[in-house]
């Protein structure tokens, strides 16, 4: 006992020494870091597989809370609000702890949260510099994915920054789609890994790529029954598909690149950011079941699925920035006992006006090329939108 | 199991003492802007020390980029402004790097703004204000008494992380103290013809030399904190600058000069650009050298 005694006093002397302990974002018990985003927009027409509606609507709005929770856990809750066809929905984007004391690089996130593949996804999209998300991105991720499930990173002690990660989700989003409903889907469906390289150039440049591979065990699409029903070629307003990856596979590899320049490194006035990621989706013809799992019809076998985006913005001041963005994927969309190829490919420019660092109004134009593409042949789209937040207002990654 | 409980956290905290004091021989220190890089090299000059921005980079807006994960990653010790102005970038370094020993300030965390009084407190912040940090002013260092302040808690940061080498750090500390000392009292006498001088000047960046000198900053080139200077809002000093008190236009070396250009055509005015930490201008190469140059230059001024 008088071990124990002497224990709790030196924990007690302990307290009283501290004064007080801060972290740097400086948000507790009492004051969690609230932060709320508010995007509203003009539409004359939609994008395949996007979330945004033709005509005025809200994109996402989200409210945020995190905080450290104590000195071993950080938490952050994301509410996502989005109105589609007049009903308005609340979705979690983001309900996960993170360690924040594990030694010797790692760190365990758990919860719901967005993958750490590629370079866009894990970015909260209202820091985008672009309206909606790439085509590929739109194909094969639902827009960006977030699901259920616990990743273990490790951070190298190197001075050339190398990351790496591997990551367990549901994947009840990324399910191949399911015209019966009678398929028997795994429950613990996607694995992820994934590495991060990077650095500086100089003073004024720095760059990161990235190489992650996506197993989606739901991936592979359903073996066509006969009388099968075909669903309706337009998607778009599917509910239980708003996230949905509409084209899935078992194998993704994604590689990625960011490079960003700013004179003298600062970012205060002038930057510019380029950055590009490609997309392969392989095996997702459904396996003949007569045939023990080979391929059916070799001679009809699919081409992979494919996407790439190439993207350039630059802040021309801390008022004004500009976007340049080509990007294309190509698709194959089964029907019946075969594959359809499908090619769109976007063309888009963007304006942005910042009041200030938490104020955007976006003007953008697509030009959208579609070959097969859910029946689409080609459109411009002018989105007008804004994007701003309130509160307390979270770093940004790179 | 309560008993228990308690002899494991004792345990872990002598494990976690023990690996903090032996296992770096020489101390690796983050410093988030030049000063407390400058500083960090006059109190611990053995140590590994990398600054993750320059004089050129408004601290402000930076990127949180792979590089600065790297050696947030391997640091002992990361000393910054705080007072919210890294706020924008490091908590994202702090998530990203899984660096236990640089989370708090109760281990290998330092915050100089903590261990001084700060100016221009806010009792309350809206974003209508700008840009404004309620823990006051974070561009303490140009106060030559806090910044000794700061000195002296930081000595007591670093003999906490490696307390093997008290007596180095202790001497290292008095050691700047004599020789700070010494300079502020030279400073203060070089820069006397310079109390009561008005200036208009880019943001709050300044505001503690101006408070230590007597300088008196009449006007802001940005309409509100972080908020890029508005044609409308230069004409207003326009008229401010006109009533003939203002020696100058100041500008700090990370900051845009064309707003004060623009006034300084209008207005006669000499725009100055002052180095904003050590490395912001050629004669900058330590925290005393850094002092004599923005004291020399606004001496220029006021002999113009």
């Amino acid at each position: 006992m008088t071990r124990l005694n002497t224990r709790i006093s030196a924990v007690a002397a302990a307290c009283a020494l501290v004064s007080h302990v801060s972290f740097a974002e400086d948000s507790s018990l009492t004051n969690p870091a609230i932060s709320a985003v508010l995007d509203g927009y003009y539409q004359n027409t939609e994008r395949p597989m996007a979330e945004r509606e033709e005509g005025f609507g809200l994109g996402h709005t989200e409210v945020a809370i995190s905080a450290n929770i104590d000195d071993m856990f950080y938490g952050k809750l994301t509410a996502v609000l989005e109105v589609h066809e007049g009903e308005t929905e609340l979705g979690l984007e983001e309900a996960f702890i993170q360690t924040t004391a594990m030694p010797a690089g790692f760190s365990v996130r758990a919860g719901r949260f967005l993958s750490d593949v590629g370079y866009l996804n894990n970015q909260h999209v209202h820091t985008d510099a672009f309206s909606d998300r790439p085509a590929a991105y739109r194909a094969f991720l639902g827009s960006h994915y977030f699901d259920d499930g616990v990743r273990l990173d490790y951070v190298a002690p190197t001075d050339l920054f190398w990351a790496m990660g591997i990551e367990a989700f549901k994947g009840d989003s990324m399910r191949a789609e399911d015209e019966h409903g009678e398929r028997d889907f795994t429950n613990l469906g996607v694995y992820t890994a994934y590495t991060k390289i990077g650095g500086d150039i100089g003073v004024s440049s720095s760059w990161q790529v990235g190489l992650s591979y996506l197993r989606n065990e739901n991936g592979r699409l359903t073996a066509h029954e006969e009388h099968g029903i075909e669903p309706a070629a337009d998607d778009g307003h599917d509910h239980d598909h708003a996230h949905a990856a509409k084209y899935t596979g078992e194998n993704t590899y994604v590689a990625d690149f960011v490079y960003k320049w700013a004179p003298n490194g600062n970012y205060k006035y002038q930057h510019l950011t380029v950055s590009g990621e490609y997309f392969k989706v392989t095996d997702f013809a459904p396996l003949d079941e007569h045939d023990d799992g080979h391929l059916h019809g070799n001679e009809h076998e699919p081409d992979d699925q494919t996407g790439w985006y190439l993207s350039s913005v630059y802040q021309i001041s801390p008022n004004w920035s500009a976007g340049l963005r080509y990007g294309q994927v190509n698709t194959q969309e089964l029907h019946d006992d075969h594959f359809d190829s499908q090619k769109l490919k976007e063309t888009e420019v963007s304006l942005a006006w910042h009041h200030s660092h938490f104020s955007t109004v976006r003007l953008q134009y697509t030009n959208q090329q579609g070959t097969n593409f859910d029946g689409f042949t080609d459109d411009n789209i002018i989105t007008l939108q804004y994007v701003m937040t309130l509160g307390a207002h979270g770093a940004h990654q790179f | 199991m309560h008993i228990n409980s308690k002899v494991i956290k004792a345990s872990f905290a002598a494990l976690a003492l023990t690996f903090a004091s032996g296992a770096q021989a020489q101390l690796n220190i983050f410093a988030c802007e030049p000063e407390y890089a400058a500083l960090a090299q006059e109190l611990a000059p053995d140590a590994k020390i990398y600054s993750a921005t320059t004089a050129m980079q408004d601290p402000h807006q930076v990127q949180a980029r792979p590089s600065l994960i790297a050696k947030m990653r391997q640091a002992d010790l990361a000393i910054c402004a705080g007072a919210d102005l890294e706020v924008g970038w490091l908590p994202m370094l702090q998530m990203k790097s899984s660096n236990a020993k640089v989370r708090s300030t109760e281990q290998g965390l330092f915050f100089a703004a903590e261990h001084i009084d700060t100016l221009d407190r806010l009792a309350s912040v809206d974003r209508s204000m700008g840009d404004v940090h309620a823990k006051g002013n974070p561009h303490l260092h140009f106060d030559p008494d806090r910044l000794l302040q700061v000195a002296q808690a930081l000595t007591v940061k670093l003999v906490q992380l490696d307390p093997d080498s008290k007596g180095k750090y202790d001497a290292a500390l008095a050691d700047f103290s004599q020789r700070w000392q010494v300079a502020i009292a030279e400073w203060q006498q070089l820069a006397k013809p310079l109390k009561g001088k008005k200036v208009i000047a880019y943001h709050s960046s300044f505001r503690y030399l101006f408070n230590w000198i007597g300088m008196e900053q009449v006007g802001d080139l940005e309409p509100k904190p972080g908020i890029p200077p508005s044609t409308s809002h230069l004409a207003s000093l326009q008229s401010r600058a006109q009533e003939g008190d203002v020696m100058a236009i100041i500008v700090a070396s990370y900051q845009d000069e064309r707003g004060a250009h623009w006034l300084g055509e209008r207005t006669n005015l000499p725009v100055q650009v002052l180095p904003m930490s050590v490395g912001g201008n050629d004669d900058s190469e330590d925290l005393f050298s850094l002092y004599r140059s923005v004291i020399g230059l606004l001496l220029s001024l006021s002999q113009q």
